[in-house]
């Protein structure tokens, strides 16, 4: 019944992405990976919307190692005329996503359901969760769901044409599951093995076959999408063996828990974006859009990261070598701590944009 | 040439030791972690034969799965530990004693129960391809094993069923390892053991082997002898092969994953 209802509302909508409401979001470009970190129970932490301007964020490639070296000094020594990011970002100012969004209102509203949700209920939770569990047995749980998350990633490799992306997925879930004691470690992202869990979802599938992005959704409990990532929701209800358990009330007390485990990786990420945001919501919507159209265009080119941090292996930001692993959840992975600090401390002068249209 | 002549010469001599095994597979002496320290899994399947007593003799025949984790450092010591599956076989466990009891069959068997098992290992080398480790290794069953039977006594019609249960068993031992070229290791050495399981059957059926009363099933001989190869298979993985001779022998293979 809830799948019906997600497929009805998914094809109201569907290639609605150039509407007559759609908002500009000026995102620096192809240069730019969104910051990505897994929102626990799929409740979006908003945010950061001066992170998405140029100048302010650079290349998550360069991101770490520049920034330990500017650190504070960042804002005061540059001088104008040498500014790198501003270099870096030369020309490709024109570029412009855009995403449709004429249930705003809703949508305002299910952001403010998920942020108390957020901070009156998960968060708690949370936070005692952490306290009495050792992180490295939260890494190992998350890697455990992320494991049992295979079919969802091979289905969307094998509809991609991605066979090489099939493969290694296999490859990892069988080293992962036989080696890594049932998907608690992850040795096959290790530099011996080196394969790197394959970041694709079925929304992402629909987008490489053309399918527009549609209008702009906050879903309650899940977080920003869209109609076409909306299908990933209703195909991971069926690709997700978790939802398998019986009874009904075990595969959503697992479900539960996993979101409380994935929240206690990244307490203080969401309330450190939500403070350098102006408007949370429109920094998370247009970070949204930004994200899952790169994420589409990045298919094919198997030589690139995909966008957002889901760089396995790459060191520092959530959990260096663990991708963020499911579908169901839009990955919105923190920019470094020391980053986001720098951003909030920058004159209002250089974090607000001009080219942002807001409502 | 001369290495393999060494190897086979080593492992007929502790053939001679002419007793069993328990438990799962020992591995190499040296500890397989990263020298700096680390983990390591390992997956393997263990053929599993020896005598029990309780007056007669019962050949236990055992298939392990097991899957293993373990740390270890400095080249020196090592602990692990296993979960394993495992099936049970006992021949003539309901085998008459007299005629007056005639049971439907004689062998006992039943499926998959999960072991547990730790251990832990020690190295010393003497050099850059010689060394000599220890080892410790108990496992312990956590699930009874139970098979039925049914039969005639007397002319009369019964049907019991019998109940394995606490299977234990612990395992001391002394390796010798040679690192030949490539990395690979053989190693061989003795090992005492004790193992142990109770028999309950319900009810007792008079004239059947380990069905007519409460029992203690022990390992008929306490001493054995091991052998294997540890093979570098590339990209973090080792193969290890090793067989056991006590009263039967035994062969068991692993894959192992050095982080």
């Amino acid at each position: 019944m809830k799948a019906s209802v997600y497929i009805i509302f998914a094809l109201l909508f569907l290639g609605c992405a150039h509407g007559n409401q759609a908002v500009v979001a000026d995102g620096p470009g192809a240069e730019w990976n969104p910051p990505v970190f897994l929102t626990a129970a799929g409740v979006a932490p908003s945010a950061f919307e001066s992170l998405l301007r140029p100048g302010v964020l650079h290349s998550e490639k360069d991101s770490g190692k520049e920034q330990a070296e500017t650190g504070d000094e960042y804002l005061e020594d540059v001088p104008a005329g040498d500014d790198e990011y501003a270099e870096e970002f030369k020309g490709e100012e024109e570029e412009e996503i855009t995403i449709a969004d004429p249930l705003e209102p809703l949508n305002r509203a299910m952001f403010h359901f998920n942020d108390r949700l957020y901070f009156w209920v998960l968060k708690p939770v949370a936070e005692g969760y952490n306290k009495v569990v050792p992180e490295d047995a939260r890494i190992s749980v998350r890697n455990f769901f992320s494991n049992l998350a295979y079919p969802i990633r091979l289905a969307s490799c094998l509809l991609q044409a991605d066979f090489r992306g099939a493969a290694t997925e296999t490859g990892r879930f069988v080293v992962n599951t036989v080696w890594g004691i049932g998907g608690l470690l992850d040795p096959a992202s290790g530099k011996d093995l080196d394969l790197k869990m394959q970041n694709v979802d079925l929304g992402q599938t629909l987008g490489t076959y053309g399918v527009g992005h549609g209008v702009y959704i906050v879903w309650p409990f899940i977080g920003p999408s869209s109609p076409r990532d909306s299908v990933d929701i209703v195909g991971g209800y069926f690709l997700y063996p978790v939802y398998y358990l019986e009874p009904w009330y075990a595969a959503w007390g697992a479900r539960a828990y996993e979101s409380v485990n994935d929240t206690s990786l990244r307490i203080g990420d969401y309330e450190s974006l939500k403070e350098a945001a102006i408007d949370p919501y429109i920094a998370l919507r247009n970070a949204y859009a930004q994200y899952r159209r790169k994420l589409v265009e990045s298919r094919g080119k198997t030589d690139e990261p995909p966008p957002g941090g889901v760089r396995a292996g790459a060191e520092g930001i959530i959990n260096p070598g663990m991708p963020a692993p499911r579908r169901m959840q839009i990955s919105w992975e923190l920019a470094p701590e020391a980053e986001v600090n720098r951003v909030a401390r920058m004159p209002a002068s250089d974090t607000a944009s001009g080219k942002e249209k807001r409502p | 040439m001369r290495t393999i002549a060494v190897f086979a010469a080593v492992l007929s001599a502790l053939s001679c030791f002419g007793t069993a095994v328990a438990g799962g597979m020992f591995g190499p002496p040296q500890p397989v972690s990263r020298d700096a320290g680390g983990l390591h899994t390992a997956v393997g399947y263990i053929h599993y034969a020896d005598i029990f007593k309780d007056g007669a003799d019962h050949v236990i025949r055992q298939n392990h799965i097991y899957s293993q984790a373990g740390y270890g450092a400095h080249d020196r010591w090592e602990i692990y530990g296993r979960v394993s599956m495992s099936d049970l076989r006992i021949s003539d466990a309901f085998g008459s004693a007299n005629d007056a009891a005639v049971p439907s069959r004689s062998d006992f068997e039943d499926r998959w129960k999960f072991f547990g098992t730790l251990g832990g290992k020690g190295y010393y080398p003497f050099g850059s391809c010689l060394g000599m480790g220890i080892f410790v290794q108990a496992s312990y069953a956590f699930g009874d094993f139970k098979d039925g039977v049914s039969g005639t006594l007397n002319g009369a019609p019964f049907a019991t069923e019998l109940k394995l249960k606490d299977i234990w068993d612990i395992n001391f031992g002394i390796g010798l390892q040679w690192t030949v070229p490539r990395g690979v290791r053989l190693y061989a050495g003795p090992f005492v053991y004790y193992a142990e399981a109770k028999a309950s059957p319900s009810p007792a059926v008079r004239g059947l082997a380990l069905a007519s009363e409460d029992v203690l099933i022990r390992n008929k001989t306490s001493a054995g002898g091991f052998a294997g190869v540890d093979i570098p298979i590339g990209k973090g993985f080792r193969l290890n092969l090793e067989t056991r001779y006590s009263e039967r022998f035994s062969l068991g293979s692993a894959i192992v994953f050095v982080y």
